[in-house]
C-alpha cells in the first residue's frame, strides 16, 4: 500500500472517523429508516396506524434478521482471513434436520439436542477447515463442494419430504416470543455479536486474522500458526450456522431440508456492504452489523410502501435494490482511488 | 470519498422517493392472498378469478407469495401483512404447521384468516375453501365415465398407488357411485402406476392387449392420464377406447385436441380464487359467521358450507371445447 495506514485505535482525527465506511453506512441506514418511516406508515380502514412506523414492525425486522445476521457474523472472520464459506446456508439446513432428528427420532430432550447440533455444526465447519488447511485447497472450491454436500445430506436424510414439527412451546419461545421487551432470539444474536466483536477487535486473534488476510506468507514468517487460526474461523462458522439453524427452527416451528436456502449469499452481501474487503485483511464486525441492518430495513421497508404493495413485487424489488445498494457502495469505495490516480501528482514521491 | 458517497446517498434517496407516492387514506377493504408459489400457472389462474371478484366487490387485492414453494417465505409474507394491518389473509399453505403459527398471530390481531387450496391447522383459520371433496371427485369421475360409455361396458382404472390415502379415498367413491347408479358397467381391473407416466403407459398397454372388450380407461393420478393416452394412441385404439381422468389441462392438452383423451377432470381454479375473495370479504364484513350454512359469491351464486369447509362444489370437466380457455 502506497499511503500511510492510519494508526489503529482512537488516534484517528474525528473528521476521518465521521467519514469512515461504517459511519457512512450508518447515515445510509438512518436515511433509509427515516424515508420508510414517512413513506411506509399509514392509517388503515379501522383507523389503526400500520406499516413501517410501528413497534411490531421494528421487532419483525429484528426477528427476521437474526439468522442471516448470525451467518454474516460467522462469515466476517472468514472473509477477513481472505477466505469464503459458501456452505453456511446449506449447513443451516442440515443442522435444522439433524436437530429435528435428534429431538423427534432419537427422543433427546431439547437442550441436549441443541448441544449435539452445535457440536455437529462445529464438526461440519471442521471438515471445511481440514480440507482448506491441510490439503491447501482454495476455500471457494472446498465450500462450494460442502455447499452441495450438506444440502444433499439434508435432502437425503429426509428424502426431501420429512418435515419436523410440533416442537414444544418452551422451545418455540426462542423464535416466536419476546423476552425483556425484545424478540427472544435477538438476545442470542446480540450475545454472539458481542463475542465475535470482542474476538475480532479486542484480542490478538482478531489482529492475526487481519494479518493472515493481508499476507498469509508474511504472517507465517512472523511466527503465527496460520493453519490453526484459519481452521478456527471455519469451525466457528460451522458452530454459528448450527446456532442459526436452531433459531430458524424455533421461529418457523419446523425443520425442513430447504431451510436457509440462499442465505449464504445474503450474508456475504451484508459482510461486503459492511466494508469487509472480499480480498481479506480489512473489515469490522460493527460494519457487518450495519450491513445486515441496512439490507433488512430496505427489504422490510419496501414491503410497506403502497406502490410496491400494489405491484405485488416486494421481494423482487428488495432483491433489485439490495443489489443496487451493494454495487453503489462498492463503486463509492473505489471511486476516490481511481480519481486520485487520474489527477496529476502535486508532490514528488518521497525517495 | 466524501463527495462520491454523498452523491450515492442522494441517488439512493431519489430512487426510493420515486417509488413512494403520497398515501391517500385508503378506505377499501384489503384482501391479501398468498399462493404456494406465485409463478405457478395453477395459482396465476386462481388470481385471475380473485382479481375479478376484487373488482366486483371494490376491495384491494394483494397477491404475493414466494417465487418458489418456500414455507419460510410464506411466514415472512404473512408477518408483513400483519403489520400492514390488512383485513383478510387468504392462504394456500405450503406447510400446515409452519404457517399456522403466523396465522394464529394474525387472528390475534383481529385479521380474518381463511385458507384455500391447501388447508392450515383448523384453529389457525376461520374457514377453508375446499376445492374438491373426495366424494365430489369420485362421483364426477364415475358420472363422466358413464356418460362417455353410454352407461354400459367394461372399464379399467389406473391409480397412483394402491396405498396413498387420497387415491384410496377417490377410488372408494368411484366404486360406491358405480354400485349405486351404473349396474351395467363393470370395473375389470385396477393397476397402480407409481405416479409415473411411463409406468402408466405400460400398464395401459397391458390392459388393452388383455381385455379386448375394454371401453374406457380412467386414470385418477395426474401422470396417469397422458400415460394412458399415449398407450391408447400407439395401440391405434383412439376413440374406440375412451381415456379420461384427473389431471391438469396443460399436460393433457395435446391428447384432448387429438381426440385421444375425452375428458380431464379437476376444479375450476379461477372459480376457486373468485370464491376465496368473496368468502374473505364476507368474513371481514361480518356477513359470514361461524356456523353459517351458505355463502354468496357474486355471479357464481351460493355455495354450501360443511362445518368450516366452504365447498367449491362439483369438479370441472375440461374437454375439447373448453380446454383452450385454461393455462395451467
Amino acid at each position: 500500500m502506497s499511503h500511510v495506514t492510519p494508526a489503529p485505535g482512537n488516534s484517528r482525527p474525528w473528521k476521518a472517523r465521521l467519514l469512515s465506511h461504517e459511519m457512512l453506512l450508518l447515515y445510509v441506514l438512518l436515511a433509509e429508516w427515516l424515508f420508510f418511516y414517512f413513506a411506509g406508515t399509514t392509517t388503515n380502514r379501522r383507523g389503526v396506524v400500520v406499516g413501517f412506523g410501528t413497534w411490531d414492525r421494528q421487532f419483525d425486522i429484528l426477528r427476521h434478521s437474526c439468522e442471516i445476521g448470525l451467518l454474516a457474523l460467522a462469515l466476517t472472520p472468514v472473509i477477513i482471513t481472505a477466505g469464503i464459506d459458501l456452505s453456511v446456508g446449506s449447513l443451516l439446513g442440515l443442522s435444522a434436520i439433524l436437530f429435528g432428528q435428534l429431538w423427534h427420532d432419537a427422543g433427546l430432550p431439547i437442550p441436549l439436542a441443541i448441544a449435539f447440533t452445535l457440536v455437529l455444526g462445529a464438526l461440519a465447519g471442521g471438515l471445511n477447515a481440514l480440507l482448506i488447511t491441510t490439503l491447501r485447497l482454495p476455500p471457494l472450491i472446498v465450500t462450494l463442494g460442502t455447499y452441495s454436500l450438506f444440502r444433499g445430506l439434508a435432502e437425503a436424510i429426509t428424502r426431501g419430504s420429512v418435515t419436523y414439527t410440533d416442537f414444544p412451546e418452551s422451545f418455540l419461545f426462542f423464535g416466536q416470543e419476546r423476552w425483556l421487551g425484545l424478540p427472544t432470539q435477538a438476545w442470542i444474536f446480540f450475545a454472539v455479536a458481542a463475542a465475535v466483536w470482542l474476538l475480532m477487535h479486542r484480542t490478538t486473534f482478531g489482529r492475526s486474522f487481519r494479518a493472515i488476510g493481508l499476507a498469509p506468507e508474511g504472517a507465517r514468517y512472523a511466527g503465527l500458526p496460520v493453519g490453526r487460526r484459519v481452521a478456527l474461523v471455519y469451525v466457528l462458522a460451522g458452530l454459528i450456522a448450527a446456532l442459526a439453524a436452531i433459531i430458524y427452527t424455533a421461529r418457523l416451528g419446523q425443520a425442513k431440508a430447504d431451510a436457509g436456502t440462499g442465505y449464504e449469499l445474503f450474508a456475504i452481501t451484508a459482510v461486503v456492504l459492511g466494508g469487509t474487503s472480499i480480498f481479506g485483511g480489512t473489515g469490522s464486525v460493527h460494519g457487518t452489523l450495519l450491513g445486515v441492518a441496512a439490507i433488512a430495513v430496505l427489504k422490510n421497508g419496501l414491503a410497506c410502501l403502497p406502490v410496491v404493495m400494489r405491484m405485488n413485487a416486494a421481494e423482487e424489488m428488495s432483491g433489485l435494490l439490495t443489489g443496487a445498494l451493494l454495487l453503489l457502495a462498492l463503486t463509492a469505495g473505489v471511486l476516490p482511488k481511481m480519481l486520485s490516480k487520474l489527477r496529476p501528482r502535486r508532490h514528488a514521491p518521497a525517495v | 470519498m466524501k463527495n462520491s458517497l454523498l452523491r450515492l446517498c442522494a441517488a439512493g434517496a431519489v430512487l426510493l422517493a420515486s417509488l413512494a407516492t403520497a398515501v391517500a387514506a385508503d378506505s377499501k377493504l384489503v384482501v391479501a392472498m398468498l399462493p404456494k408459489s406465485k409463478g405457478n400457472a395453477y395459482f396465476i389462474s386462481c388470481k385471475a378469478g380473485a382479481d375479478k371478484a376484487a373488482k366486483e366487490l371494490g376491495v384491494q387485492l394483494l397477491f404475493d407469495g414466494p417465487t418458489d414453494s418456500n414455507a419460510a417465505k410464506q411466514n415472512e409474507i404473512v408477518e408483513n401483512w400483519i403489520t400492514l394491518g390488512v383485513d383478510v389473509i387468504a392462504v394456500a399453505a405450503e406447510n400446515k404447521e409452519g404457517i399456522s403459527t403466523a396465522l394464529r398471530k394474525a387472528q390475534k390481531q383481529g385479521i380474518n384468516v381463511i385458507t384455500y387450496d391447501a388447508d392450515a391447522l383448523p384453529d389457525a383459520r376461520a374457514f377453508f375453501v375446499n376445492q374438491a371433496t373426495p366424494e365430489g371427485i369420485g362421483q364426477s369421475l364415475m358420472d363422466e365415465a358413464a356418460r362417455l360409455t353410454g352407461g354400459e361396458g367394461e372399464f379399467a382404472m389406473i391409480v397412483g398407488s394402491l396405498t396413498a390415502a387420497n387415491q384410496r379415498e377417490w377410488q372408494k367413491h368411484v366404486e360406491a357411485r358405480l354400485k349405486e347408479k351404473y349396474p351395467k358397467m363393470k370395473l375389470v381391473v385396477v393397476r397402480p402406476c407409481d405416479d409415473l407416466k411411463d409406468k402408466a403407459q405400460s400398464e395401459a398397454t397391458a390392459m388393452l392387449s388383455a381385455n379386448s372388450n375394454l371401453k374406457l380407461i380412467m386414470a385418477i393420478c395426474s401422470p396417469g392420464v397422458p400415460g394412458t393416452a399415449e398407450a391408447v394412441k400407439q395401440a391405434g385404439k383412439a376413440g374406440k377406447v375412451k381415456v379420461m381422468g384427473l389431471g391438469l389441462p396443460n399436460e393433457n392438452r395435446r391428447y384432448v385436441k387429438e381426440g385421444v383423451t375425452d375428458s380431464v377432470i379437476l376444479w375450476n381454479t379461477g372459480d376457486l380464487g373468485y370464491l376465496t375473495v368473496y368468502a374473505g370479504a364476507a368474513l371481514a364484513k361480518g356477513e359470514l359467521k361461524k356456523g353459517a350454512k351458505t355463502v354468496k359469491a357474486g355471479s357464481l351464486g351460493t355455495f354450501q358450507i360443511a362445518g368450516d369447509n366452504i365447498l367449491l362444489g362439483k369438479p370441472f370437466i375440461f374437454n375439447k371445447g373448453n380446454i383452450d380457455q385454461f393455462d395451467f
